[in-house]
């Protein structure tokens, strides 16, 4: 079963950190992460650039704008997203749970991923009949 | 270049639809998908089940507590996250501005940047090996024999 683990950190925490105090931070999420993937635990995963360079489109009016900044205000800041194998949730949590970035601040939301397979096939299957016709 | 769309999802939007409304809204949406796929813009979809099935680990007092439900407490929640593969961030916007989901009112979709973290794992590995070096030095040096 998948999980997705959205990664939330206060920049202005992290960015009052020294470099050897970040580099510390980096090295033992890194070593956590090496660990996780050897184990077939960590499928994937994508850091962000900081939170100016969002954007979010919604719709007004009829049709699509854009505004500058997320979605969300929070005061952590989606840092980066993984992607997480596990048995269930309290598999993810303890997984997670022992994630050195917690102890720098770090929070981490999890979150089963839906399985769209059937959804998806029947969509087809309505799509091709509307085609035939 | 990459970039994580973010799609936040108006509660109870797909229920308050009737079946013909709701399929005609997944068809659309699956079509465009196919579209973007197909085109190579696509790399990766990432449902997620409703936020009430969200757990919250962070940090309190010193150890790590939990909480039920999503960190943000958003009027729309995060309902899936697509990567697609842009030339930049107009042509992004361009891609995601075409999903069907925005005029049938799903919510917002939040677009970012994805970070390239491979010179900084680089030095980190370098760091560590560096430790693991100077941690087997110092257990040779105390050995009797290294003396």
């Amino acid at each position: 079963m998948k999980y997705i683990c959205l990664g939330y950190y206060d920049k202005s925490k992290h960015d009052a950190m020294t470099e050897s105090e970040k580099n510390a931070m980096f090295d033992e999420c890194f070593a956590y992460d090496d660990y996780l993937r050897a184990n077939g635990h960590s499928v994937g995963g994508e850091a962000l650039q900081p939170v100016e360079t969002a954007l979010t489109l919604y719709w007004k009016n009829g049709k699509v704008a854009t505004t500058d900044g997320p979605y969300a205000e929070t005061k952590e800041q989606l840092g980066g997203i993984g992607v997480l194998e596990a048995r269930d949730m309290n598999h993810a949590a303890q997984l997670m749970g022992q994630h050195p970035a917690l102890k720098y601040g770090c929070i981490w939301e999890i979150r089963p991923v839906g399985d769209m397979n059937e959804i998806m096939k029947a969509s087809e299957q309505r799509r091709r009949q509307a085609a035939a016709h | 270049m990459k970039y994580i769309c973010l799609g936040y999802l108006k509660p109870r939007t797909f229920e308050g639809m009737t079946a013909d409304e709701r399929n005609t809204v997944l068809d659309e949406a699956f079509e465009h998908n196919d579209h973007l796929r197909a085109n190579g813009h696509l790399v990766a979809e990432l449902p997620l089940q409703p936020p009430e099935t969200a757990v919250t680990l962070y940090w309190k007092n010193g150890k790590v507590a939990t909480t039920d439900g999503p960190y943000a407490e958003t009027k729309e929640q995060l309902g899936g996250i697509q990567i697609l593969e842009a030339r930049d961030l107009n042509h992004a916007i361009q891609l995601v501005a075409q999903l069907p989901g925005f005029k049938y009112g799903l919510g917002p979709i939040e677009i970012r940047p994805v970070a390239d973290l491979n010179e900084m794992i680089k030095a980190s590995e370098e760091r560590r090996r560096r430790k693991d070096i100077s941690q087997v030095i110092r257990r040779w040096g105390n050995h009797p024999r290294c003396q």
